[in-house]
């Protein structure tokens, strides 16, 4: 039991340094929601419910020009997406726990637990005692968002305009995107959509963001099979 | 779009959103071969979003309804990028990227 309780603490104390990235990206979402007339009520009422503040950041923005329902919607599935990979990782270790156990750490799983929680020496643990340090992570991750955007929706109004805070926000993904990139065909991906979604920018309906992600999937489907052909060529086992 | 049709958009992405998280959790044991085959696409996924969700921003200043192109935004994300490249972290490439734009408005 003494074990169980200091591998939660162990994971809370290694949350807390990214406190600092949940800090700045939880006041925006807080801000920008009250900056668009929304009640502190519905800002916290979103943000308890997504869960999710890159899919509540892309939804504020669909909603200030007006997209319809199904787009919003789609656009948060198809953000949230990334949790499909979570899923997968932890389906071994939350699978086999009850449902009142499984749901609320599932619904808690976020980019900073999985980073947190598939280091090489968490997989050494046992599976109670990775539990447990994943318990303490998302459920500090969690405390931390919440207060956050709390903490947003409070000082909302008093952030002048021409501080361009908003800028943060592609900001804060492009350093996610700069970490996700790990080799070349990851790069390329991101160079095709990229580059689609500025073409593709005046496509109504936000459909040109769909446009552009479909087509950095496919570019990356498409590509590998140029680069294996030429492998085989060489004998090489390069990308 | 009325507080109604919002809160309904909020249920129903919150639904959604644990309802990925959920799937391969709730699903164990009987997804490996649908893992297996949809790997290609899952490790895609997130450059391709996030390009598509950030490029647009940087290069263009808000309101984006006609391109105009905004080279203090550019700079700044360049600068934003080495930063991520070798800090890793999210917090400090905001940082620098935002001090690197107030710089720049300030003095051009």
């Amino acid at each position: 039991m003494a074990d169980n309780r200091q591998q939660f603490w162990l994971g809370v104390r290694d949350l807390l340094p990214l406190v600092s990235g949940v800090l700045p990206f939880g006041l925006i979402a807080g801000a920008t929601g009250i900056s668009m007339g929304m009640t502190p009520e519905m800002v916290m009422g979103m943000t308890v419910l997504f869960f999710a503040g890159s899919a509540q950041l892309a939804a504020y923005s669909l909603i200030q020009d007006n997209a319809p329902f199904i787009i919003i919607l789609f656009t948060v599935v198809v953000i949230n997406l990334r949790f499909v990979i979570y899923s997968a990782s932890f389906a071994p270790l939350l699978g086999p726990l009850k449902k009142r156990h499984r749901f609320p750490l599932t619904y808690m799983l976020s980019d900073q637990v999985y980073g947190l929680c598939s280091m090489p020496e968490q997989q050494k643990k046992s599976a109670t005692q990775r539990i447990w340090y994943l318990s303490g992570v998302a459920i500090s991750m969690a405390l931390s968002w919440i207060f956050s955007v709390v903490l947003g929706v409070a000082l909302g109004a008093s952030i002048p305009a021409h501080w361009s805070l908003e800028f943060t926000i592609p900001l804060a993904f492009l350093a996610m995107l700069v970490t996700t990139i790990s080799n070349r065909l990851l790069f390329m991906v991101a160079l095709v959509s990229g580059s689609c979604a500025i073409a593709f920018q005046l496509l109504p309906y936000n459909t040109g963001f769909i446009a552009a992600v479909v087509a950095g999937v496919c570019c990356g489907l498409f590509i590998p099979n140029l680069f294996n052909t030429q492998d085989e060529k060489q004998g090489g086992k390069h990308g | 779009m009325d507080n109604l049709t919002l809160w309904l958009l909020f249920f129903a992405a919150g639904l959604g959103t644990f309802l990925i998280r959920l799937s391969f959790i709730q699903f164990h044991g009987s997804t490996e071969a649908l893992i297996q085959r949809s790997k290609t696409i899952l490790a895609l996924l997130p450059p391709a979003i996030l390009a598509a969700l950030c490029i647009p921003g940087i290069v263009f200043s808000r309101p984006t309804s006609e391109y105009q192109v905004e080279p203090a935004q550019l700079i700044a994300g360049a600068v934003a990028i080495l930063i991520a490249k070798f800090s890793r972290s999210v917090f400090w490439p905001v940082v620098g990227g935002m001090l690197c734009l107030w710089l720049l408005k300030a003095y051009l």
